[in-house]
């Protein structure tokens, strides 16, 4: 018998005893109805370095935040992005890490669905049982708070409380830490689905704008360990002891 | 909610170990907000989903041997190197000093909340400490071929109403605590963890081998209480990283 087989068979034998002695072993696991349910590994279709709104355009950028823009541009052109806080590991933010050309895994439960993105082995939970503080109660920080609910089988995502440190694209889109983002997220079909996501953000864009991505299941796919060394390349290029 | 960041890294200077002193004053199993979840976890052994806090939290690992683990020649020499470049004020830095991922126990030893997430086919532990993740596949084998890891390479199977989650595959970068009991890449962790006291802790007894370090396996147990009224917060460790060691030492023997 193949090893895996006879765990297995092992198993299922320790299973049954257990459950004849009045103890559960396996445990009762939540399973999101078909449409909902959005479990597994996904991974971001096309190329997301500069996002640009629904119909194609560079988002509205008000007057200030295009220079800041067009600054940033030239930076990256010059090879010197250091506008760009992943350059030394810190977290790529919402809604930039969306954008990563990396797995992310979904586990979902009643209250809570949790992205864990393969990148910076960042998660990012989402509670369904969560009324967002006032923005003005709110410590800003990389990732901000996400509070979900379902519309039909749509996952709305209400997420705010963001630091600025962080662009909103590899380009350099910038934000400031009033910014708000509205996602919804809806299955195509069973291998794909799609984030609206809605940028709103009166500091830095004259208006909310929105811009779409799309992901795949992978199949079998498992995230692998992601390990930012560029915090400290020296030590990274050493052995430990 | 802000809950303070004591780094017990930071205990290596004199400020970090006041700061440490007096953050552990506040007993990490005492409820102290709102429920988002029962006051108990469920009744069900096998549902261990959920926010888990560590109780008694000790920087050296707490071995069921009440003393230091059965170190080879070479387990003791790398202890000794260790405590002693402590004591002159000059640590050796392990892995999360350099905000990497912090290794198995090791991370299961910390002073910072956990969430255990299960869906089927896998079991997910998310850590506050520098977002650690760690990835339990159930009911299967490791895969033929491993590339050594920080996190190892983890499966899980139950046992009745116990856990157990078989990890290998480690690289040599991690240590065991915080004080100076490392490894090396033979490094074979078994966790068994259940609930106890109804469900308001579980246990976790770990069962330690490495024969490159240790004569024979040993045992810690760790225990973690239930904790209704906590999310895990956003953990940086690359933003202001108080304990990255100063270029030099991290070559040092």
């Amino acid at each position: 018998m193949h090893p895996s087989r006879r765990r297995l068979f092992l198993l299922t034998g320790l299973a049954a005893l257990g459950a004849a002695a009045g103890v559960t072993g396996a445990q009762a696991i939540y399973n999101p109805p078909p449409a909902q349910n959005l479990e597994g590994v996904w991974l971001i279709e096309g190329e997301h370095s500069a996002i640009r709104t629904l119909d194609g355009r560079l988002p509205p950028l008000n007057p200030a935040a295009a220079t800041r823009y067009a600054a940033a541009v030239k930076a990256r052109q010059a090879g010197k992005p250091d506008f760009d806080t992943i350059q030394t590991c810190k977290p790529h933010g919402l809604p930039r890490i969306l954008f990563a050309a990396y797995p992310i895994e979904i586990l979902q439960e009643p209250q809570q669905v949790t992205f864990i993105h393969e990148i910076h082995h960042m998660p990012r939970m989402v509670y369904l049982d969560l009324t967002l503080p006032k923005l003005e109660d709110m410590d800003p920080n990389w990732m901000g708070q996400s509070a979900g609910h379902w519309e039909g089988d749509t996952l709305v995502v209400e997420s705010q409380g963001f630091n600025d440190l962080t662009t909103l694209d590899s380009a350099g889109l910038p934000h400031s830490t009033d910014m708000r983002l509205s996602e919804r997220i809806r299955k195509l079909d069973a291998d794909r689905f799609d984030d609206l996501v809605t940028i709103t953000d009166p500091k830095t864009y004259t208006k909310p704008w929105t811009t779409r991505v799309t992901y795949r299941r992978q199949p079998g796919l498992r995230l692998k360990e992601y390990v930012c060394t560029d915090v400290n390349p020296e030590a990274a290029a050493k052995p430990h002891r | 909610m802000i809950r303070m960041r004591w780094s017990l890294r930071g205990c290596l200077l004199g400020l970090g170990m006041l700061l440490a002193g007096a953050a552990s004053a506040a007993p990490s199993d005492v409820v102290d907000g709102p429920l988002i979840r029962p006051a108990t976890s469920s009744s069900d052994p096998g549902d261990l989903s959920g926010v888990w806090y560590i109780r008694l939290y000790n920087r050296q690992i707490n071995s069921t041997l009440g003393r230091l683990p059965p170190f080879t020649a070479h387990g003791k020499a790398e202890w000794d190197a260790r405590v002693q470049a402590e004591k002159e004020g000059s640590p050796i830095a392990d892995a999360s000093s350099y905000c990497w991922p912090h290794g198995v126990p090791r991370v299961m030893n910390s002073p910072y909340p956990i969430q255990i997430i299960q869906i089927p086919g896998e079991t997910v532990i998310v850590h506050e400490v520098a977002h650690n993740i760690r990835h339990i596949y159930m009911d299967k084998p490791h895969p033929p071929v491993l590339t050594p890891g920080f996190m190892g390479d983890s499966t899980g199977h139950w046992e009745g109403d116990t856990l157990v989650i078989d990890t290998t595959g480690f690289n040599d970068r991690t240590w065991i605590d915080e004080v100076g009991v490392i490894h090396g890449r033979q490094l074979h962790v078994i966790e068994r963890i259940r609930k106890i006291e109804g469900g308001l802790a579980l246990e976790n007894l770990v069962r330690i081998e490495d024969p490159e370090f240790f004569t024979e396996p040993w045992y810690a147990r760790i225990t973690y209480a239930w904790r209704p009224d906590l999310r895990l917060t956003e953990y940086i460790c690359e933003e202001n990283n108080r304990n990255m060691p100063v270029s030099g030492h991290t070559a040092k023997k």
